[in-house]
């Protein structure tokens, strides 16, 4: 039961993306297309797991002094081996990712969870915390990148959606419809937990 | 020239924040009031510069020669992180009134991603250390200018009245955009200059 | 002082296993991602000369007098095509000048003068217009264009001969490729002493 509460609480209660408001650099720059969406979730997921579970593993050895700076290594080791798996198997994910992927790095999401959870739970939890707050952060980027590559190029999944007369909104897929769709986003999943608490 | 194409470029038409979308957490996080900002951007910009020279040549002197360019993320991002510890005590030291101006701001620099993003870049686009300095420098003038004028919006949003659901973030992020569509229109700059 | 000591020989420790952890992943993913590279640069090349059974760097001496030459300025790399032994033609590279920044073309030329096919990749234009300028519509009309005469940029008219028509809403970007398939088809010209 807890297990499944600390996995839920990052799909919807504390969902990353809509909110934390954290790791907005990837959300608003990758999500052109939801091929992009979905490959940035998925890494993102990996390294999330990964360094909660190492964290939490060595949570007791680790001096309090010097925990930020492990933690960064933590992770810039798991973003790195993520890195050079996606380099390995999926060119094309890399070539459409590209700086991005070396970023995760630097996902807030990824060291507040490993500060705020990973750091004082035991390891199972920290993994289902981490898959949950990964698929959160997942099913947020995938709903924006919908949005903008339906709207902005007419196709999902690259696939053409529309006849050949349909105008794409051009804007959508440039950096302000990033802005505009995360924004809107937001607004939307403010108002409808709102209407749930009622 | 070139050189002044890539500082041209670094703060208007690959503005980090409203193109690239590197630092959006700082640029949401710290852009409510305008004194604030504006310390940002300084200890930003410094850092920035800092940052792509040292990584520059982390680079070249060492992870190339040694054949560990596989470990460019991770030495990247500890440089950072302890350049900016260095600095705060630097700073510290000799200028407790900076200190006090710019303190609170440094620790939250480390991830910052338009910094790790900048030294990246540098190394991507092979610009060489001159090229990657002013790149470093013209970003974090192009992240103040960004955040600067940002914040004096929302200074004024704070009084408009706002639907609940749109308050904070949301509205934060609308304006945003109609900023970044203003930013647009400098992209056509790059082929201007040639 | 010991506890310095101590601290530093824990984060030096966490270093050790974090770059051991690294090497073994590299060297388990090395061999894979260079095939990827070669694989990338292959099938690019292979796309504008269908026919070539092999490609061959042009000799340093040879590129580096071309690219010396100011009317070549677009020209980054010059492969030479071979089938069964005999020279058939050059796979191109440049980078010529977009709206947005460079924009990497690579042209397939014959022999005897002809276009097989050009391929545009990395680029930083505009999405939905000039970054248009990499589908199969706007790439396939220069197949057949010679090295007789320029390669003309028209709009709203239909092109015939060596014209090609300008993406809508994108002139800069097709200029930009013609430019750099130009300066292609005058160094394959120059290449095979025609």
């Amino acid at each position: 039961m807890n297990l499944w509460k600390d996995f839920s609480n990052g799909l919807l209660k504390e969902n990353p993306t809509f909110r934390l408001v954290l790791g907005t650099c990837p959300t608003l720059a990758i999500t052109t297309a939801v091929f992009n969406g979905i490959g940035m979730g998925i890494a993102a997921t990996a390294v999330l797991v990964g360094s909660n579970l190492i964290i939490s593993l060595i949570k007791k050895v680790v001096p309090n002094e010097v925990r930020i700076p492990i933690y960064v290594i933590v992770i810039a080791t798991f973003t790195t081996i993520v890195q050079m798996v996606i380099k390995a198997y999926s060119p094309a994910l890399d070539k459409s990712l590209g700086l991005y992927i070396p970023l995760i790095v630097v996902n807030c999401i990824i060291i507040a969870r490993a500060e705020a959870f990973a750091a004082k739970n035991p390891v199972i939890n920290s993994i289902m915390d981490g898959l949950g707050m990964g698929l959160g952060f997942t099913v947020a980027i995938t709903i924006i990148s919908a949005v903008r590559e339906v709207l902005g190029a007419g196709t999902f999944f690259g696939m053409q959606l529309f006849g050949a007369n349909f105008e794409p909104a051009l804007i959508m897929i440039l950096p302000p419809g990033g802005f505009l769709v995360f924004g809107l986003s937001i607004a939307a999943f403010n108002k409808i937990m709102s209407l749930r608490k009622v | 020239m070139r050189l002044g194409l890539i500082i041209i470029s670094a703060i208007f038409i690959n503005n980090f924040i409203l193109s690239q979308f590197l630092g959006i957490c700082p640029f949401l996080g710290v852009s409510k009031k305008l004194d604030t900002a504006v310390g940002m951007s300084v200890a930003v910009t410094f850092v920035m510069g800092l940052a792509s020279v040292i990584c520059w040549m982390i680079q070249y002197y060492i992870l190339i020669p040694f054949g560990i360019g596989y470990l460019q993320t991770i030495a990247f991002i500890l440089v950072i992180a302890g350049l900016v510890q260095f600095v705060e005590m630097v700073i510290k030291k000799t200028s407790p009134t900076l200190y006090q101006a710019l303190g609170i701001y440094l620790p939250l620099i480390t991830t910052n991603c338009a910094v790790l993003g900048v030294a990246i870049l540098n190394i991507n686009k092979s610009y060489n250390l001159i090229e990657s300095l002013v790149n470093g420098v013209g970003g974090g003038l192009g992240f103040a200018l960004a955040i600067v004028l940002f914040a004096g919006v929302r200074e004024r949003l704070d009084l408009a009245p706002i639907p609940k659901a749109l308050d904070g973030f949301p509205i934060a992020m609308i304006a945003a955009s109609l900023f970044s569509i203003a930013f647009l229109g400098f992209s056509g700059l790059f082929s201007g200059l040639l | 002082m010991r506890d310095y000591i101590r601290l530093a020989g824990i984060l030096f420790f966490v270093c050790a296993i974090a770059a051991a952890a690294l090497g073994f992943t590299n060297s388990a993913t090395y061999d894979r991602i260079q095939e990827q590279q070669v694989i990338a640069s292959a099938e690019a090349k292979k796309a504008v000369l269908p026919d070539a059974e092999e490609f061959e760097n042009l000799d340093e001496a040879a590129l580096t007098e071309i690219k010396s030459n100011t009317k070549y300025n677009y020209i980054t790399e010059i492969y030479v095509a071979k089938a069964a032994g005999n020279v058939i033609g050059y796979a191109i590279q440049v980078a010529p000048k977009g709206y947005g920044g460079e924009v990497e073309v690579v042209v397939g030329i014959t022999n005897d003068g002809n276009i097989q096919g050009i391929k545009v990749g990395n680029n930083s234009e505009t999405p939905g217009l000039g970054k248009k300028a990499a589908t199969a519509d706007f790439q396939d009309q220069y197949v057949g264009a010679t090295w007789e005469s320029p390669i003309d940029v028209i709009k709203n008219a239909t092109p015939k001969g060596n014209e090609i028509a300008a993406i809508s809403g994108a002139t800069i970007t097709s200029r930009a490729v013609t430019d750099g398939v130009n300066q292609a088809l005058e160094a394959a010209r120059e290449l095979s002493g025609k």
